[in-house]
């Protein structure tokens, strides 16, 4: 018996099978609207452009991945745009109240870390559904954020923080080395190691998975800390990107995020998903609004061609899988 | 008060007219099923009679689940041709098949929790008036049958509510009413106590009575020839015969079904016990109390009860899954604390739990990582798991068990009811145990594969552990348990040592007769 005819199209082995065909038709995509554009305008193929599309998509990216980790175990995280905007307060305070710039950074991150766990602690312990206390805390933050600013924002005047997000490096913009140094920790944590198969079981069948010895709680624990500490990131990135702390920044962020990694081919009922998934998403999603600036399409056109794109990918998503039994 | 006759005259009309009795209904001829290169269904030509009960009997993987989804337009057909009443159909939907009076009882039930009983029974079939849906009319409608069948249950109660078994014959009752000509029912009685098994037999016959042709598909002999008038066997997807139920034996079934002789279904070897393995004193928890008992080194000791004695409850309270209220675990002699599911792993408990669905498997995940989780922990070398052993490990398994896969990467939910059970049992085998817990280890599970289970117990006894067998079926752990220990509404209420007691005195023992 050694014909492979039914093949998995889950994460934990993306390297074969249909997700790794999935992951190129996406490519493929991707490659077609860049060409196009290429074709329809001139202004697209320029080192200018790219370095800004390549910046657009990375924020959206990073909260991507970290929103699939989430969608993988079955939940949503609805907070991190609200996370986002929150974060970049912090670290705008932080710095204009003197603190060193190392400090500043890693006080946010922990910020973010603890708003995950917070989220963990209401779906575990006080048995809230995700959606619930995901909400909750994106309206909260945005909140706590509007008091600490007093409804205005904080400028940012640390060069080092600020030249950051406009540096390139190897002609590369850094804001999209940043998505690198999180997705390639993303894909060995995800695909290669056991948390990773734990967040499928869990997503899957957490009573399965508790019966077979994993820690279903802590797996939970993982999930949202990981993805509120990828939109910390994000906040960091976004309050070096525009030089202040705005509370009300990110507005919608959680929906692309939560778009991007759909469209990657991450099941929003849990245990399908891949990193390589939300990048292609996220940067498809970067790619089409920065092809409708240029072609001068209306940009409420663009919210529509967005929302019709998502029906259809998805739509040939699920052809795919049900094709596939 | 209105009874069946008169719910299921509301569909009578809309029906063809009905074949004389003992003649053709439906016809099967050369009908194929491929998934890919996978042959599902062998070219099957199969003639089911009017007003009979055709009983359906095979190991897993046999192809019996594929001919259900056949016959009533789940799934589309490769080849051949169906005739119903004499006109070739395509049987393309659902709707089309339940349009022509076919029907099915599907082993686990298939309506909505939520709703009440009778507005289930009328789901997608309401009575209105004017637009509005007629409820009181209904749930007086729904409890005149369910009366007239004589299932004691109360037509306005939230189905959730109910026991899975009372649930199945609430779905019984849904098909019935529908002005069925042929129904279907899949492992009806696997959920069901041996009352409600004989509340659903008088309803078949009924139905029988009332000329429904029945096609009953089962892992229980006894059940066949209790119930049947014709019996056609499946084996790896082929049909290999059918036979009249008065021509026939138990031994020619089994011989038809698994191509070689069982002497002895319920393989039993004994061994010399050794040490204590556990032993309960006065535990309790929730569902059950006051639990003392022991396994020794190369013993099964058996709980027999009806579903919900508390002996699944038992089971997870010793294995951490369950706060314990009181009493005391001693494991190889020293006192333990079992407070989760990883210490009790880390002593040496193993349990396949009783619900393969809801907590044995990861059904949308592949089969090899549903093997592999109780042991990615020893998988993994340094911050990543060993992809080759991973891979060997799970192909081991299912070599070992012959789980019928063409990969591991195959989702589990593709498997059949014996197949999934394989993938339990294996993720176990695989992290090794001194005290395997199996909780219904052969519901909807056919009977090649219930040998082969019974063999692997005797090797896990051989190696030295001990063995907890939690069944509802008595022939069972009467067979096989050294030690048995009947429960009854959280309690163990009586012990008995190898066929020391009999049948009925067990039976009694758990009804409290």
């Amino acid at each position: 018996m050694s014909v492979e005819t039914v093949e998995s199209s889950t994460g934990p082995t993306p390297k074969r099978g249909v997700s790794i065909l999935f992951g190129l038709t996406l490519l493929g995509l991707l490659v077609v609207l860049w060409l196009l554009l290429g074709l329809a305008t001139s202004a697209f193929w320029t080192p200018n452009n790219i370095s800004n599309l390549l910046r657009q998509g990375a924020m959206t990216a990073i909260l991507a991945v970290g929103q699939t980790f989430v969608i993988i175990t079955a939940g949503i995280d609805l907070s991190v745009g609200a996370v986002v905007g929150f974060t970049s307060v912090i670290v705008a305070w932080l710095l204009a109240a003197g603190v060193p710039l190392w400090l500043a950074l890693i006080a946010t991150l922990l910020i973010g870390v603890l708003i995950g766990a917070f989220h963990a602690f209401g779906i575990v312990r006080m048995g809230l559904p995700p959606f619930i206390i995901t909400l909750a805390t994106l309206t909260s933050l945005r909140g706590i954020g509007l008091l600490i600013t007093n409804g205005s924002t904080i400028s940012i005047t640390n060069e080092a923080f600020t030249n950051f997000s406009r540096a390139d490096f190897l002609g590369v913009p850094s804001l999209f080395w940043m998505v690198i140094v999180v997705a390639v920790p993303a894909y060995v944590f995800l695909h290669l190691s056991r948390f990773g198969r734990y967040l499928f079981a869990v997503g899957s069948n957490s009573e399965a998975a508790r019966l077979s010895g994993v820690n279903v709680n802590r797996t939970i624990y993982l999930a949202y800390i990981l993805s509120s500490t990828c939109a910390a990131f994000v906040g960091l990135l976004l309050a070096s990107r525009i030089g202040i702390g705005n509370a009300t920044q990110a507005e919608g962020w959680e929906l692309q995020a939560i778009a991007s990694s759909v469209i990657g081919g991450t099941s929003l009922f849990g245990a399908v998903g891949s990193v390589h998934g939300p990048l292609l998403g996220a940067f498809i999603l970067a790619t089409i609004n920065n092809g409708a600036n240029l072609l001068n399409v209306n940009s409420f056109w663009q919210r529509i061609i967005t929302g019709l794109l998502i029906i259809v990918i998805v739509y040939f998503d699920q052809l795919r899988r049900r094709g596939s039994r | 008060m209105t009874g069946l006759q008169e719910v299921s005259q509301r569909h009578e009309d809309e029906l063809e007219a009905a074949v004389a009795k003992g003649k053709p209904i439906l016809e099967l001829r050369g009908l194929q099923k491929n998934y890919g290169a996978v042959q599902a269904l062998k070219p099957a030509t199969i003639t089911f009679l009017s007003g009979e009960i055709h009983a359906i009997v095979g190991e897993n993987g046999a192809g019996k689940s594929t001919l259900i989804k056949l016959l009533t337009g789940v799934i589309p057909r490769t080849a051949g041709e169906v005739s119903w009443q004499g006109e070739p159909v395509q049987l393309a939907t659902p709707t089309e098949a339940i349009a022509r009076g076919i029907n099915a009882v599907h082993q686990e039930v298939v309506l909505c929790p939520h709703l009440s009983v009778a507005a289930n029974m009328f789901l997608g079939d309401e009575m209105n008036s004017k637009g509005l849906m007629r409820k009181r009319a209904m749930t007086d409608a729904a409890q005149g049958v369910l009366d007239d069948l004589g299932f004691n249950l109360p037509a306005n109660a939230t189905l959730g509510s109910l026991t899975i078994g009372q649930q199945q014959l609430v779905a019984t009752a849904r098909a019935a009413m529908r002005g069925t000509r042929f129904l279907i029912f899949d492992e009806p009685t696997a959920y069901l106590t041996r009352q409600e098994s004989a509340q659903l037999f008088r309803l078949i016959r009924r139905l029988q009575g009332e000329g429904v042709t029945i096609v009953y598909i089962s892992h229980r002999l006894e059940e066949v020839f209790e119930l049947a008038d014709r019996v056609s066997v499946l084996r790896d997807g082929t049909h290999v015969g059918t036979r009249y139920i008065s021509e026939t034996n138990e031994a020619e079934l089994i011989a038809l079904m698994i191509n070689r002789t069982i002497e002895q279904i319920y393989h039993k070897e004994q061994f010399a016990l050794g040490e204590t393995i556990v032993e309960t004193r006065g535990l309790s928890g929730p569902g059950f109390s006051d639990i003392s008992l022991s396994v020794r080194a190369g013993e099964i000791v058996g709980l027999y009860g009806l579903i919900g004695a508390g002996r699944s409850e038992f089971a997870l309270g010793l294995y951490g899954r369950h706060p314990l209220t009181g009493g005391e675990v001693y494991w190889q002699g020293r006192k333990v604390e079992i407070g989760n599911e990883r210490r009790a792993m880390e002593l040496g408990i193993a349990l396949a739990p009783e619900s393969r669905r809801d907590q044995g498997l990861c059904l949308n995940l592949p089969i090899g990582l549903n093997i592999n989780l109780p042991v990615f922990r020893k998988l993994t070398r340094g911050l990543t798991i060993n992809r080759a052993e991973e891979a060997a490990n799970a192909d081991r398994q299912i070599r070992d068990l012959q789980i019928k896969t063409p990969s591991r990467r195959v989702l589990a939910s593709a498997m059949s009811g014996g197949n999934q059970q394989k993938i339990v049992i294996g993720k176990w085998l695989s992290h090794g145990a001194k005290l395997f817990i199996f909780d219904e280890p052969t519901v909807g599970v056919d009977v090649g594969t219930k040998a082969e289970i019974y063999r692997l117990f005797a090797r896990l006894l051989e190696k030295g552990a001990g063995i907890i067998l939690i069944s509802s079926y008595l022939p069972e752990v009467y067979e096989l348990a050294d030690r048995l220990h009947v429960f009854r509404q959280g309690r163990l209420v009586a012990s008995h040592d190898y066929r020391a007691a009999s049948h009925e005195d067990v039976l009694a023992q758990a009804i409290n007769a």
